[in-house]
């Protein structure tokens, strides 16, 4: 295109031109031979519309042209460019996974003895929850209260539910639970705490080892906010 | 059954087309009128033909300054063979169609 053509243009066309000589030429002074014909071409159309039409073809003829040349390529190069392409979407796809879809946890403390043990580790599910809920008895992984810390607790109540201390052990809304998680020894699962109801949005947590876990007892119920998963299998 | 190649309608088309003055060269742009095809659909179809050797093409020198050569087509020998030989096959077997569709139309 000539510079007093270039000047005659509306910004459409002189749009639709850079987009397909950007395709056909990339950094180059020279494209492929297809893609330059459909380039030198482009002056023939007439109007915006069809100038749009015409370089959408042509963007359609590069795609054909480079599929083509690598067609050509050695039967080698061809397959490490497809390994190395697969191997980056891969690594992409698997920290994305890793960050927002289900990632592994590390036990650091005895809180959750006898089902976690110190140093165990555990596979969260970061995503799926938030669409099925939490239901009493689940395990999750959440933020602690005034720490950056994640721990792993057991949920115990859930909003609206009324939980309380009786004898060592835990009264949801009037009844004893039966928690067979719990060791049957006392100094392990004796449980003190102070009644609460369960305001909403929040989570009443307890951790299994009562004598020593720091959870809602201490820092009263956690928001649904600082729920980061829950515990799908360790 | 495998398919022929060089039978689906736009080729036939442009054979069509090509072979009105099979001698002349001709403008992509202008084949993309007179067929109707956008330049998506043309250009890989003349592409495939060239590289089977049915299509030659040629650059047409610049004529004025700032101004691209233009590519140009025209059949080879054997693509216009090829293309009467297509052409002919279409027209002497029309598109034939089940006789439920065939009562129904009568």
């Amino acid at each position: 295109m000539s510079v007093e053509q270039a000047l005659r243009e509306s910004a459409v066309r002189r749009i639709a031109y850079a987009v397909l000589a950007t395709a056909v030429r990339g950094r180059r002074e020279r494209g492929g031979a297809w893609g330059e014909a459909v380039l030198s071409e482009f002056a023939e159309t007439t109007g915006d519309r069809e100038a749009v039409r015409w370089a959408a073809g042509g963007l359609r003829t590069v795609w054909h042209e480079r599929r083509a040349r690598r067609r050509e390529l050695p039967r080698l190069v061809r397959i490490r460019r497809r390994a190395v392409r697969i191997a980056l979407i891969s690594i992409v796809a698997g920290l994305a996974a890793n960050q927002f879809v289900v990632t592994v946890g590390y036990q650091a403390s005895g809180s959750m003895e006898p089902a976690f043990d110190i140093g165990e580790r555990y596979v969260v599910d970061l995503a799926a929850f938030r669409l099925t809920g939490v239901q009493r008895g689940d395990v999750v992984e959440l933020t602690m209260p005034g720490t950056d810390r994640l721990v792993v607790k057991r949920v115990i109540g859930l909003p609206g539910d009324t939980v309380e201390c009786r004898a060592g052990r835990v009264w949801r809304n009037g009844a004893p639970l039966d928690e067979p998680y719990l060791l049957a020894d006392p100094d392990y699962s004796y449980t003190e705490c102070s009644a609460a109801t369960v305001p909403p949005h929040q989570l009443y947590v307890l951790g299994d080892h009562r004598v020593v876990s720091t959870d809602s007892r201490a820092y009263g119920p956690v928001h649904e906010d600082e729920l980061h998963g829950r515990v799908l299998f360790h | 059954m495998p398919r022929i190649p060089h039978t689906s309608p736009q080729t036939l088309l442009l054979f069509s087309v090509l072979l009105e003055e099979p001698q002349r060269w001709r403008y992509g742009y202008d084949l993309s009128k007179e067929t109707s095809l956008a330049s998506g659909t043309l250009y890989p179809i003349l592409m495939r033909l060239t590289e089977q050797k049915l299509l030659e093409t040629a650059w047409e020198p610049s004529d004025e300054p700032g101004r691209p050569p233009r590519h140009l087509y025209r059949l080879t020998a054997d693509g216009a063979a090829l293309a009467e030989q297509r052409l002919a096959a279409k027209a002497a077997k029309p598109r034939t169609i089940g006789p439920a569709i065939q009562a129904r139309t009568a």
